[in-house]
């Protein structure tokens, strides 16, 4: 039993933590997809779900589309709004109730749902 | 007969001005899509192929998004006031009509991106 982690497994494990690392950022957040759906219907759906949604002034454009969208890119984006890194107060708001795991699954749900709708 | 002139001319710049507000609210931004092409391969080496094919996941599909959002991200990254150090660099080198040729030829390639859910 106390072979467990044999030397093998922990220098792949190593190597793996090690690649990860050198790729820093580039990293697919693992989420639940069903769990993120039912935070998105509550939270995201009132505008991203609106075809025509615009922001809210003063500089008014589209909401971008997020079906389909990477979940690395997604979720990157709410961490930016939590920690005010990025700037918008709508989003600010939205994203500042979701816990990471809230972050992951609806990330994972916008971009395994592909847009297609139920 | 200078007055009457001057009435013309306010009424003339007027409806210009309208026009180019309704423009804008209908979101259609006067890019050209082929000059938008021949700009964008700086965007492609990260965005991919059309910039439908991002090549690492925490970059965004550019392809299909709504024109009008791409530029506003572009000219936020400009301004500073959207942050990301490639895009800050990127952005800084582009005049307004890049960005609207940018945004109206991601705008219409092929995309997987879908505006409800």
């Amino acid at each position: 039993m106390k072979n467990l982690f044999s030397k093998p497994v922990a220098l792949s494990f190593a190597c793996t933590v090690g690649f990860a690392a050198a790729q820093a950022p580039a990293v697919t957040p693992a989420g639940d997809p069903v769990a993120g759906g039912k935070r998105a219907v509550a939270v995201c759906s009132g505008c991203h779900g609106v075809i025509g949604s615009k922001t809210a002034f003063p500089e008014v454009y589209a909401v971008p589309k997020i079906g389909g969208q990477q979940s690395g890119y997604i979720y990157a984006a709410l961490k930016a709004y939590k920690s005010g890194e990025r700037n918008n107060q709508t989003m600010k708001g939205l994203a500042t109730a979701l816990s990471d795991k809230d972050m992951r699954d609806v990330a994972a749900y916008y971009a395994a749902d592909g847009g297609q709708g139920k | 007969m200078k007055l009457s002139k001057l009435n013309t001319l306010a009424i003339i710049a007027a409806s210009v001005a309208a026009t180019a507000t309704f423009t804008a609210s209908a979101s259609s931004i006067s890019g050209n899509v082929e000059a938008g092409k021949s700009k964008a391969a700086t965007c492609l080496a990260c965005h991919g192929e059309g910039g439908g094919k991002p090549i690492a996941p925490e970059y965004p599909i550019l392809a299909g998004q709504h024109p009008d959002y791409i530029l506003a991200a572009l000219q936020q990254y400009k301004s500073g006031k959207r942050k990301n150090a490639s895009m800050n660099g990127f952005a800084a080198a582009l005049k307004t009509q890049d960005m609207k040729d940018l945004a109206v030829y991601f705008a219409a390639q092929p995309s997987p991106l879908r505006s409800k859910y």
